[in-house]
């Protein structure tokens, strides 16, 4: 070793030894808490991808070991939860991506003779990410309308009526900037697998509709005539964030809408610090807000529960993934420096159909993409 | 560590490429470190010109990454069939695979690496002829401008075998998609055949991988009539054309107006037990380093949003590109493969010169012959099958020969009957089957006796193939030579050089493939294939079919 090395060696062991005496002099009463925190048994959770970030993030790791509530999660897709719900193998917290899949769950353990409790921490809306060409096109032919700065609200009834008699971009008023021959069509992902696919059929099927379907009579007709809407898109990208890569990589020329949730571009601005000039969000009305529910199934969880709407630096963090919480301030305190254009207050929002009739419908929709 | 250890590694590493590149392939081929297990991957042909980030990322992530080559069609069915051993796959365009439930069991996780579309390069003076040089002339130009061009003699291509690569089978979709004037997802009943026909007379320069087409394009580029004048290729390919400083003239990138098709190379995993080495390398391939290579390295656009504003001077900047739909109709695609080998692609026509000499009964080697012509004339209805299988119009003439080439006997398989309106896979006709039928008896009753006169008998085919295109100039010419071993008899490899070149100058555009069974004296075959162009394969590495697939890309 080099004299150099030595030296240093010396001065590491000697800061070593001196932290060790300070630390030693502040008192047993660190120590002791350290101990409890690392003893905590952990929490097994099964959480949709949507939220996985949140719970591997080192930041919330750390809260939650403060909290005695360290967590050890694995990642499911949240229509494949309600298998996991298991006498005797049951996690301590399953967090599923919508409703839907959440009473699905809490379904099951209740035939199952498990006693869960729901909440809801965090929240996003179903938007279409869109570009500021298209959103002038459907003011212009009354599909959409301003709802502020670059924020449009699009008349979902009206749209879902012009793709069913599939129009083409130009064919619509003012379609200059996007006199295209495709037909008006939103891009979603593979409704087989995908919940915000299964959203979107939700949200038309309501509007035409008119109201949320509640019987098979109403559900199979309409599903078939739903179909189209998926089955004129071509090609679906079958993973999650297919559709909105093609969004943001690929751009207007390919999606010209895309169906997403609104945490996916917001979590995109807030990662880049900004977004394209001409990327805009369209919010359906009505529209749905997807929820992500919290099952618990013991006394800690619910502690854990607790804890995820009453710690601000963990609602903070849920923010920084570009969720909304209880505290909507805080969301748009959050989004306001990317320059994105997010809805404050979303209003006309609506349930989707019962997961039976959801199910059924996805069914229906697939045999028909099959022929 | 030293700078100066690290010199002294540099060095090695220099020292250790030139000794491997002296020595040839086997040392290659040798693992320099036998423990760290090879990530394998299979990548679609075009990504050849990637292949430097096998080093970059083992040096990044200590992952031992290694490609493997195929073309679109037949890597997609690898994957489906499960016969590839890859741990991961990466397309330049994995719809066809991800449009198949099967396709998407097999694939694992799935990344987006980078984009190209797939773009019309035309030579600056044709350009300027077509009006195309003007950027708002160029920026309405549809396929359907395209077909007009090809079937008028204005524009002639290069493209790769759309039967076999995504390039090719994607611009024969934009044909499709511009023709039948449907805004969305097509079936195989839109399909306009006389558009396709149409655009295929201007298909003059043939071949299966981008590799193969950039170097012949480079030499024929021309702009008289007949001349090929263009180049559909994905955007990257034709830039490093550009930026090659080879070509005769510019190419003008022309992006078809609402019929783009971007590849998009999704990075695929396969194998979940190798998970871990494919997140490294996914997200390695992904970081601002490895997409700044690959946007200056290869001229693909990068995924990255940021880098791809940081690189954007690399590319033209042609406006709005509008995607065309990529319809997952299995129907569509299979018919229109099926109609492209058998009914709009120019027929081939081919002398068949088959080694009966009496070293040929040695080791199994009548066997591979026979068997070879079996496949050829065979029943697989595979994808691979039908690429490698006698197609409909094609004549064939059997050459034997031993001391001296033999009588000829002729085969020629009928036409089908096709449909009015859109394009289905088709049954072999009784008529067709008959044919097959007598192909393979005709195999059956060879008999091998007597020396080689291999280059006696190469000249003769190639002399009956000049007559024939003289007769007929509508088919595709070329000769496929079966052999096991050196000449003997007749001429020798110089005499034969002297006699080609005293053939008319027609005979240029007759290759000569020869396939190798046996102990064959493999440099003096070069030798020959060298002067007439054409390909030697060894049919004892390599499987007949892929054999048969290269002889067909190029004929």
């Amino acid at each position: 070793m080099s004299k150099t090395g030595k030296v240093f060696l010396t001065l590491a062991l000697l800061a070593g030894f001196g932290a060790a005496l300070f630390f030693a002099l502040r008192g047993q009463k660190v120590a002791v808490a350290e101990l409890a925190i690392a003893s905590a048994t952990e929490l097994t959770g099964v959480v949709s991808l949507d939220v996985e970030p949140f719970f591997k993030d080192e930041r919330v790791r750390k809260i939650l070991a403060e909290n005695r509530l360290p967590v050890n999660v694995t990642r499911l897709g949240s229509r494949e939860m309600a298998a996991k719900v298991v006498p005797g193998q049951m996690p301590d917290f399953l967090f599923p991506s919508g409703v839907v899949a959440g009473n699905q769950i809490s379904d099951a353990a209740r035939k199952a003779g498990i006693s869960v409790v729901q909440s809801s921490p965090f929240h996003t809306p179903l938007v279409i990410a869109s570009w500021t060409p298209i959103a002038n096109i459907l003011v212009a032919n009354g599909m959409a309308k301003p709802l502020g700065e670059r924020i449009y609200g699009v008349d979902m009834a009206q749209l879902t009526a012009a793709m069913l008699a599939k129009k083409r971009w130009k064919d619509l008023k003012g379609s200059q900037a996007y006199d295209v021959g495709r037909s008006v069509l939103v891009s979603t992902t593979d409704v087989r697998r995908s919940n915000s696919a299964a959203m979107y059929l939700a949200l038309t099927s309501y509007a035409v509709n008119g109201d949320v379907v509640t019987d098979r009579a109403t559900a199979v007709p309409l599903a078939t005539k739903l179909a189209e809407l998926f089955k004129r898109q071509g090609y679906q990208e079958n993973y999650v964030n297919g559709n909105f890569d093609d969004y943001v990589a690929i751009g207007i020329g390919k999606t010209p809408m895309s169906f997403i949730y609104e945490y996916q571009l917001v979590s995109y601005a807030l990662e880049k610090k900004g977004v394209g000039a001409d990327m805009v969000l369209l919010y359906p009305q009505p529209t749905i807000v997807n929820k992500f529910v919290l099952i618990t199934a013991s006394e800690r969880a619910k502690a854990l529960a607790d804890l995820l709407v009453r710690n601000a630096d963990l609602q903070r963090i849920a923010v920084s993934y570009g969720l909304r919480v209880a505290d909507t301030g805080l969301f748009m305190q959050a989004v306001k420096p990317t320059g994105l254009a997010v809805e404050e207050r979303i209003t006309q929002v609506i349930d989707p159909p019962s997961f039976e009739l959801m199910a059924e419908m996805i069914e229906v929709v697939a045999k028909e993409m099959a022929q | 560590m030293s700078w100066g250890s690290r010199g002294v590694r540099v060095t090695m590493a220099v020292l250790l490429a030139l000794a491997v590149s002296a020595c040839g392939k086997k040392e290659v081929e040798a693992p320099p470190v036998p423990e760290a297990p090879v990530f394998s991957v299979l990548a679609t042909t075009d990504l050849r010109d990637a292949q430097a980030l096998e080093g970059m990322v083992e040096k990044a992530t200590g992952v031992k990454l290694r490609f493997t080559y195929g073309g679109t069609m037949e890597s997609t069915e690898a994957v489906l069939s499960g016969s590839t051993q890859a741990h991961a796959a990466w397309f330049a365009n994995a719809k066809y695979l991800l449009s198949d439930p099967y396709g998407q069991s097999r694939v694992k996780l799935q990344e987006k690496i980078m984009l190209s579309p797939i773009t019309v390069g035309v030579s600056a003076t044709t350009a300027k002829r077509l009006g195309w040089d003007d950027p708002a002339v160029a920026a309405k130009v549809s396929w359907k401008e395209i077909t007009k061009a090809a079937s008028e003699g204005k524009l002639n291509y290069a493209l790769s075998n759309p039967a076999t690569s995504n390039q090719g089978f994607m611009a024969l979709m934009g044909v499709v998609a511009a023709a039948s004037n449907k805004a969305e997802a097509l079936s195989a009943a839109d399909v306009d055949r006389g558009a396709i026909a149409g655009f295929l007379k201007g298909y003059k320069l043939a071949g299966d991988n981008s590799t193969y087409l950039s170097e012949k394009f480079i030499e024929q580029q021309g702009t008289q009539p007949g001349q090929v004048n263009s180049f559909i290729n994905y955007e990257s390919w034709l830039l490093s054309l550009n930026n090659g400083g080879k070509l005769r003239e510019k190419l003008v990138l022309v992006y078809p107006h609402e019929g783009v098709s971007t590849a998009d190379y999704p990075f695929m995993l396969l194998k979940d037990d190798r998970r871990d080495d494919y997140l490294k390398v996914s997200t390695y391939l992904k970081t601002p380093e490895a997409q700044t290579w690959i946007a200056r390295q290869t001229l693909r656009r990068p995924i990255n949003g940021e880098v791809a504003a940081s690189v954007g001077d690399l590319f033209p900047k042609e406006g709005m590109r509008v995607e065309l739909p990529f319809s997952p109709d299995r129907q569509l695609a299979d018919g229109l493969i099926d109609a492209y080998l058998n009914e709009f692609r120019r027929p081939i026509a081919s002398t068949f010169v088959l080694d009966t000499s009496g070293s040929m009964e040695g080791q199994g080697r009548r066997q591979q012959l026979v068997q070879a012509l079996h496949y050829v004339a065979g029943a697989d209805s595979t994808l691979t099958g039908r690429l490698a299988k006698l197609t409909n119009r094609e004549k064939v003439w059997m050459l034997p020969f031993s001391d001296q080439p033999w009588r000829m006997t002729y085969f020629e398989l009928p036409a089908g009957h096709p449909q009015a309106r859109g394009v289905q896979v088709q049954e072999d006709s009784q008529a067709k089957q008959a044919v097959l039928a007598e192909v393979r008896t005709y195999a059956d009753g060879l008999r091998m006796t007597g020396g080689t006169a291999l280059y006696d008998s190469v000249l003769v085919a190639l002399q009956h193939m000049l007559e024939q295109k003289a007769k007929n100039p509508n088919y595709q010419y070329s000769v496929v030579a079966f052999t096991d071993g050196e000449n003997t008899k007749g001429r020798g490899l110089q005499q034969f050089q002297q006699a080609y070149a005293a053939l008319p100058e027609d005979v240029r555009g007759i290759p000569v493939f020869m396939v190798l069974f046996g102990e064959a004296k493999e440099a003096d075959l070069k030798a020959l294939v060298a002067t007439t162009g054409g390909k030697v394969f060894d049919a004892r590495k390599t499987p007949l079919y892929a054999v048969f697939k290269d002889i067909r890309a190029y004929q």
